[in-house]
C-alpha cells in the first residue's frame, strides 16, 4: 500500500498511476513464484539491456520484480497451452533500475517462438523481469516457478557485448591490425569506402573512413595480407562474378583498386605464399569451375591463373584452408566442398605441396575424400600431439555429419567422430573456426547455430551456448582473450585466470605476416603448434597475430617460428600474458656453421663498424642489411668481413648473408 | 582434352588509372568454347541446328527468325511458347521458341517432367526489354539456345550488337548497364549475361545440362498464335512436335500473376518456376531441406514451413517460412535482398522482384500455425 500511495503522490501530475504500474523498472509488480498475466506489452521503458538473443528492436516493456527468500533454480515461462501461438521475449536483471545488468533472458526456447529460461538465484537478491514488444505487444501469461537451487552450467569463458554504432558498411566480416602496431582494427568495405576502426593502446577506436571505387564487393568472403610488403596490409574481396583487390598505400592512408576481368564466383578468399617464393600469394574458392589464383611477381603485381588447385568442373569449392598437415615445413590446401545431386563435387580435397608450386591431390590417400556437404572446416591440433587435425563441420546432414578427423603424422587421418561430442551436435552452420577462446591451451571451434564447442583436452568437445553467432576473431582489448565482432557489435572475452602468450610476426625474406609460419610454442611439457593464416571459416578474416592459451602454466621455455623462407626463429622464455614481437632471422636459431666454426656478429650492439667473425668471404654471394620494415639499407656486392655501419641510423636491423652455396644466414644486431 | 587458350588480362583501375603495366597469362583450364569461324554445314534455306560442329558464331546462321530478326518473327517450323509462370530476371521480357527437326516430335514423361526431346531439338530464348532509356525503345539483350545432341544438352549464348542487326556467341558472359521505363517507373541495373558456367548451375540435373521450364505443367496452356488461340501442347501435337497421347487431367501450374487464383497455388507456382530448378532432389542446392516443385509443395514443409534452416543469417530467424512472420522467415528475407551472398534466387537477377515478395508475404500472413 506504501509503495502504491507514493507512486500516486509522484505521477499525479502525468498519468493515472494503474496506467504506470508495471510500466517502468520503477514500477515494476513485485510477484512471487505463480503464474502471472501480463495483459499487454505497453510501458514505455524499454528493457535495457537487451539479455536475450536477437537484438534491439523493442519500443515497449512491461516490468515485474522478484525477490527470492531462498536460494533456488528458477524458471520463467511463457511456455503454456495458452500461449500457443504467442511470441515473447524475457530479460533477467539485477542492479538497480537505470543501471541494470544482465541476469539471463530468453526469446525462443519455448514451443514456436514462446520463452522459457532457468537461472539461479541467491536469496535476498532483487530480479527485475522484463517482457519486451520485440516481436508482440499482445498479452500472454507467464509461469515463475521456484526449484531447489542446481549449479548453473559453468561457462569456461563469457562474453560481454559491446555495440559500436559507429562500425558500419556493407561488409564487417574482417579484423586484421591495418597500420603496423599489431593491435586488432575492424575493417569493413562498402561500394565506396573502407572504414577502419584503429585500436589504440588506450583500448579506444579511431575511425577513418577511405573513399575508394570497388568493383566487386566481398559478398562471399574477404582476407587481409600486405601483397606488396610495403607494410600496410591489402585486401582480397571475393564477390558472385569476380575478385577485387585493395592495395594500401605506402603510408596506409588510402587504397587502389586492381580488379580482374575473369569470371569467378567466389567462395573462401585466402593470402598465402602458394609457390614459395616469398612473395604472397591469393586464392579464391570457385563455386562452378576450379579454383583460381593469383601469383605475385615480387613487386605486388598478380597474374590469374585456373588449374591445379582443385579442378572439378563443377566447382563445389566453398572453403579452402591453408595448413601444413605434413609438417613438412610448406602450407598444404584443403577444401571444404558442397555440391546438391549426385555430383562428384561434393567431395572434399586435400593437395599435400610438394614444394616450388607443386601440389599433389592426395584426398583419397589420406583419408579425406569424404561427401559431407561442408562450407569450411576447422583444422588444429586438438590433441597437441604437433599435427593438425581436422573438424568437418557440416552445413547439412544429406551426406554424413561432422567429422573430427585426427592427423596420424604419416600423412593419413582417422575418424574420431565416435565419443568426441560432434556425432551427437545436431547443429549445422557454414563457419567453423579453431581458436583457443578460454585460453586453456587446446583449441576449440566455434560453429553450429550460436555454439563455441570447447575442447576438453582428450579430444572431446563440449557444446556451449552463446548469444552471437560465428564473427571474425581477434583480440579487439588486447587482453589476451579473443574477442568475437559481428557487425556492429565486438563481444568481448570476460577471460578468466588463464595465461597466455601472443606472437607478433615481421617477416623479412617471408611475407610480411608471416602467413604459412607455423608456430611451436613449449611450456609445461606441452607443446603448441599454430599456422599463421589468412582466410579460414567460410566468409570472415580473423586476426593474423597469433595467440595461444597456455593454461594455469607461468612460464613459457620457448617459441619457435619457422618462416615459410626456412628461417628459424627461437624465442626463449618469454614471460606469460604478453605479446612478442618476431621479426624473421632476429632469433635464430642455429647459427650458421662453416668448416665448424659458429658464424658471430660483433660487437653487438654497434657503433661505427660491424665484424661477421668466422665467415670465409669467398663463399659468400652477397650481403644485405635491412631494416626491421625489410627495407634494403645496405647491400655489398664484394663482400667483407667487416662492415661500415656508421652511416645507418640507430636501431636495429638484420644482417643476412647469402652464400654461394645456397644457404641463407640472418641475424639480427643494433646499431647504437 | 585438348584445352584452347585465352586471354585473360588484370587490369588496374581506380585512383590511378593505366598507372601499372598489364600482364598477361594464358588460361589453360578446359573450360571454355573458343570462337571458331567454321563453314556452314547446313542448306541454304530453313532453320539449321548444328549437331557436331560447335555452335554458330552469329544467331542468325540457325535461321530460327524470319526478316530483321530484331522483330523475333518465327520462321517456319519454330513455334513460340510461354510458360504459364516465368522466373523473374530482373524484370526483362522474355520470347521462347523451339524447333524440332522434320518427322522428329518429343513425348511426354510426366506433368512435373520435361518433355523428352528429340535429337535436334533447339528451344531458344530471347530476353529484352521495352521502353529502354535513351529513346524508349526496344532493346534484345540476349539470346540464350539449348541445343539437343546424340550427347546430351549443350549451351550456345548469344549476346545482341547494339544495332539490333546481330547475336553472337559468348560462352564467358558479361554486363550490360540498361535503364527502362516499366509501368512509369524508370529502373536501372547492371544486367548480368550468365556465363556457360551459370548456365549449368541452374539447368542441370547430376551435372547433366537439361531445360527447365518445358514441363507439361507449365505449357498447359492457351497461346495466342496468329491463326487462333489453342493450347500450346494440343500445338504441339498438331505440328507433329508432340507424339503420343497425354493424361486427361495435367496437374497445371496458376500464373503467379493471376490475382483471381487461390493464394496458395500463385505461390507454389512462383516457389516451382523461380527456385525448384536447385531446391529439387539431385540438383544445385538439394542439401538444403526445402523442396520447391510445383509436385512437392502440396506438402507445406516442402515449403520450408516451420524447418529451421541449414544456415543461420540471423537468429531471429529461426524458420524458413514462419507462420504470419515475414521477419522470422528466412525465405522473405533472401528473395528481399539484393546482396548476392543471402539473396535468392542465387543467380538471375539483381533487383528484388516486388511482385513476387508481396505474394509471399501475403501467403505467409495467411498461414496461422505451424502443421
Amino acid at each position: 500500500m506504501k509503495r502504491k500511495l507514493f507512486l500516486i503522490t509522484a505521477a499525479l501530475p502525468f498519468v493515472l498511476t494503474d496506467v504506470v504500474a508495471q510500466s517502468s523498472c520503477n514500477t515494476a509488480l513485485s510477484i512471487t513464484a505463480g503464474l502471472h498475466t501480463v495483459d499487454a506489452v505497453d510501458g514505455p521503458e524499454v528493457p535495457m539491456p537487451v539479455c536475450a538473443p536477437n537484438g534491439t528492436g523493442a519500443s515497449a516493456g512491461k516490468w515485474y520484480v522478484y525477490t527470492p527468500a531462498d536460494d533456488y533454480t528458477v524458471r520463467v515461462s511463457t511456455d503454456l497451452s495458452q500461449n500457443t501461438g504467442k511470441d515473447t521475449r524475457v530479460h533477467i536483471y539485477t542492479g538497480v533500475c537505470g543501471s541494470l545488468v544482465c541476469h539471463a533472458g530468453d526469446d525462443d526456447s519455448g514451443n514456436g517462438y514462446l520463452s522459457l529460461i532457468d537461472f539461479a538465484v541467491t536469496q535476498g537478491v532483487t530480479y527485475y523481469i522484463a517482457f519486451d514488444n520485440k516481436w508482440s505487444s499482445s498479452g500472454f501469461d507467464f509461469m515463475l516457478e521456484e526449484t531447489p537451487f542446481v549449479d548453473p552450467p559453468v561457462y569456461p569463458v563469457t562474453f560481454t557485448e559491446n555495440y559500436f554504432p559507429t562500425i558500419t558498411g556493407d561488409y564487417k566480416i574482417a579484423i586484421a591490425d591495418m597500420n603496423g602496431d599489431y593491435l586488432d582494427d575492424v575493417v569493413t568495405v562498402s561500394a565506396n569506402q573502407v572504414q577502419i576502426h584503429y585500436q589504440q593502446i588506450s583500448g579506444a577506436y579511431t575511425n577513418t573512413t577511405y573513399p575508394v571505387s570497388i568493383t566487386y564487393l566481398p559478398s562471399w568472403s574477404m582476407a587481409i595480407g600486405d601483397i606488396d610488403k610495403n607494410g600496410f596490409n591489402d585486401l582480397v574481396l571475393g564477390a558472385g562474378s569476380g575478385v577485387t583487390f585493395l592495395y594500401a598505400n605506402a603510408t596506409g592512408t588510402g587504397f587502389t583498386e586492381v580488379t580482374g576481368s575473369q569470371y569467378v564466383f567466389s567462395q573462401r578468399t585466402n593470402f598465402v605464399d602458394i609457390n614459395n617464393d616469398g612473395h604472397l600469394d591469393a586464392f579464391v574458392c570457385h563455386d562452378v569451375d576450379p579454383n583460381v589464383y593469383y601469383l605475385n611477381d615480387g613487386t605486388g603485381l598478380l597474374t590469374f591463373h585456373q588449374g591445379g588447385l582443385g579442378d572439378h568442373d563443377e566447382g563445389g569449392n566453398y572453403g579452402s584452408v591453408w595448413v601444413d598437415y605434413d609438417n613438412d615445413g610448406d602450407a598444404d590446401l584443403f577444401i571444404a566442398k558442397c555440391r546438391g545431386g549426385s555430383s562428384t563435387a561434393k567431395y572434399n580435397e586435400l593437395h599435400r605441396n610438394d614444394g616450388n608450386g607443386v601440389f599433389t591431390n592426395v584426398s583419397t590417400a589420406a583419408n579425406m575424400y569424404d561427401p559431407v556437404q561442408t562450407w569450411s572446416s576447422a583444422w588444429n591440433d586438438y590433441d597437441n600431439d604437433g599435427y593438425m587435425d581436422a573438424l568437418i563441420g557440416a552445413s547439412s546432414f544429406t551426406d554424413g555429419s561432422h567429422k573430427l578427423m585426427r592427423n596420424n603424422g604419416d600423412g593419413t587421418f582417422t575418424d574420431i567422430t565416435s565419443g568426441s561430442g560432434w556425432e551427437t551436435n545436431t547443429q549445422s552452420s557454414i563457419e567453423y573456426v579453431t581458436f583457443d577462446f578460454d585460453n586453456d591451451g587446446y583449441a576449440d571451434v566455434m560453429g553450429g547455430n550460436q555454439t563455441i564447442s570447447f575442447n576438453n583436452g582428450d579430444l572431446t568437445f563440449t557444446p556451449m551456448a552463446y548469444n552471437f553467432p560465428v564473427g571474425s576473431v581477434g583480440d579487439m582489448n588486447n587482453d589476451g582473450f579473443l574477442d568475437v565482432q559481428n557487425g556492429s557489435r565486438i563481444y568481448m572475452n570476460d577471460g578468466n585466470t588463464n595465461n597466455w602468450l601472443k606472437i607478433h610476426l615481421k617477416g623479412i625474406a617471408s611475407n610480411m605476416n608471416g602467413i604459412g609460419a607455423r608456430v611451436e610454442l613449449y611450456s609445461g611439457g606441452m607443446k603448441q603448434i599454430r599456422d599463421v593464416r589468412s582466410g579460414e571459416g567460410f566468409r570472415h578474416m580473423h586476426s593474423l597475430n597469433v595467440h595461444f592459451g597456455v593454461g594455469t602454466n607461468t612460464t613459457i621455455d620457448s617459441v619457435l617460428v619457422h618462416w615459410p623462407s626456412g628461417t628459424i626463429d627461437n624465442v626463449l622464455t618469454p614471460d606469460v600474458n604478453q605479446s612478442v614481437l618476431v621479426i624473421e632471422g632476429a632469433h635464430p636459431l642455429g647459427l650458421l656453421e662453416v668448416d665448424g666454426k659458429k658464424v658471430e656478429l660483433y660487437p653487438n650492439p654497434a657503433n661505427e663498424q660491424l665484424s661477421i667473425k668466422n665467415l670465409n668471404t669467398e663463399d659468400v654471394a652477397l650481403i644485405k642489411i635491412v631494416d626491421v620494415q625489410g627495407r634494403e639499407i645496405m647491400t655489398l656486392n664484394q663482400p667483407a668481413a667487416t662492415l661500415n655501419i656508421s652511416s645507418i641510423q640507430s636501431g636495429m636491423y638484420i644482417l643476412q648473408i647469402d652464400l654461394k652455396n645456397g644457404k641463407r644466414y640472418s641475424d639480427s644486431f643494433i646499431k647504437k | 582434352m585438348v584445352c584452347s587458350q585465352s586471354k585473360f588480362i588484370m587490369v588496374r583501375t581506380g585512383l590511378f588509372i593505366a598507372a601499372v603495366a598489364t600482364s598477361v597469362i594464358f588460361y589453360t583450364a578446359c573450360k571454355k568454347v573458343e570462337p571458331i569461324e567454321i563453314p556452314d554445314p547446313t542448306p541454304s534455306t530453313g532453320v539449321a541446328v548444328p549437331l557436331k560442329v560447335p555452335p554458330y558464331q552469329k544467331l542468325s546462321t540457325y535461321r530460327f527468325f524470319q526478316g530483321d530478326i530484331k522483330n523475333q518473327q518465327p520462321a517456319e517450323g519454330v513455334l513460340e511458347y510461354e510458360p504459364i509462370s516465368s522466373l523473374f530476371t530482373d524484370y526483362a521480357l522474355k520470347k521462347r521458341f523451339l524447333w524440332m527437326p522434320d518427322g522428329k516430335s518429343a513425348t511426354y514423361v510426366a506433368d512435373n517432367d520435361i518433355l523428352d526431346f528429340p535429337v535436334g531439338t533447339a528451344l531458344i530464348k530471347n530476353f529484352y526489354y521495352d521502353h529502354v532509356m535513351p529513346g524508349d525503345v526496344t532493346k534484345i539483350l540476349e539470346t540464350r539456345v539449348m541445343i539437343k545432341r546424340a550427347t546430351g544438352w549443350i549451351f550456345a549464348e548469344y549476346i545482341w550488337n547494339e544495332e539490333q542487326t546481330e547475336a553472337y556467341l559468348d560462352m564467358n558472359g558479361g554486363y550490360v548497364n540498361i535503364t527502362w521505363n516499366r509501368n512509369g517507373q524508370e529502373l536501372s541495373t547492371n544486367y548480368r549475361i550468365p556465363s556457360e558456367t551459370e548456365c549449368k548451375v541452374c539447368h542441370k540435373l547430376n551435372d547433366v545440362p537439361i531445360p527447365i521450364g518445358v514441363k507439361p505443367q507449365n505449357m498447359n496452356k492457351n497461346f495466342n498464335y496468329p491463326d487462333g488461340t489453342k493450347n500450346q501442347l494440343q500445338k504441339m501435337i498438331e505440328m507433329g512436335y508432340l507424339a503420343g497421347s497425354l493424361p486427361p487431367n495435367i496437374n497445371t501450374v496458376v500464373n503467379y500473376s493471376d490475382a483471381t487464383q487461390p493464394l496458395e497455388l500463385r505461390l507454389r507456382s512462383y516457389l516451382d518456376i523461380n527456385c525448384a530448378h536447385c531446391h529439387s532432389a539431385g540438383k544445385h542446392c538439394d542439401y538444403r531441406p526445402i523442396r520447391l516443385g510445383f509436385s512437392e509443395t502440396v506438402l507445406k514443409t516442402n515449403m520450408g514451413l516451420c524447418v529451421e534452416p541449414g544456415e543461420m543469417i540471423d537468429p531471429a530467424m529461426n524458420y524458413i517460412i514462419s507462420p504470419s512472420n515475414i521477419n522470422r522467415s528466412v525465405m522473405h528475407f533472401r528473395l528481399n535482398a539484393t546482396n548476392e551472398s543471402v539473396r535468392m534466387p542465387l543467380l538471375g537477377r539483381t533487383l528484388v522482384h516486388q511482385e513476387g515478395v508481396q505474394l509471399l508475404e501475403d501467403w505467409i500472413n495467411s498461414i496461422e500455425f505451424c502443421e
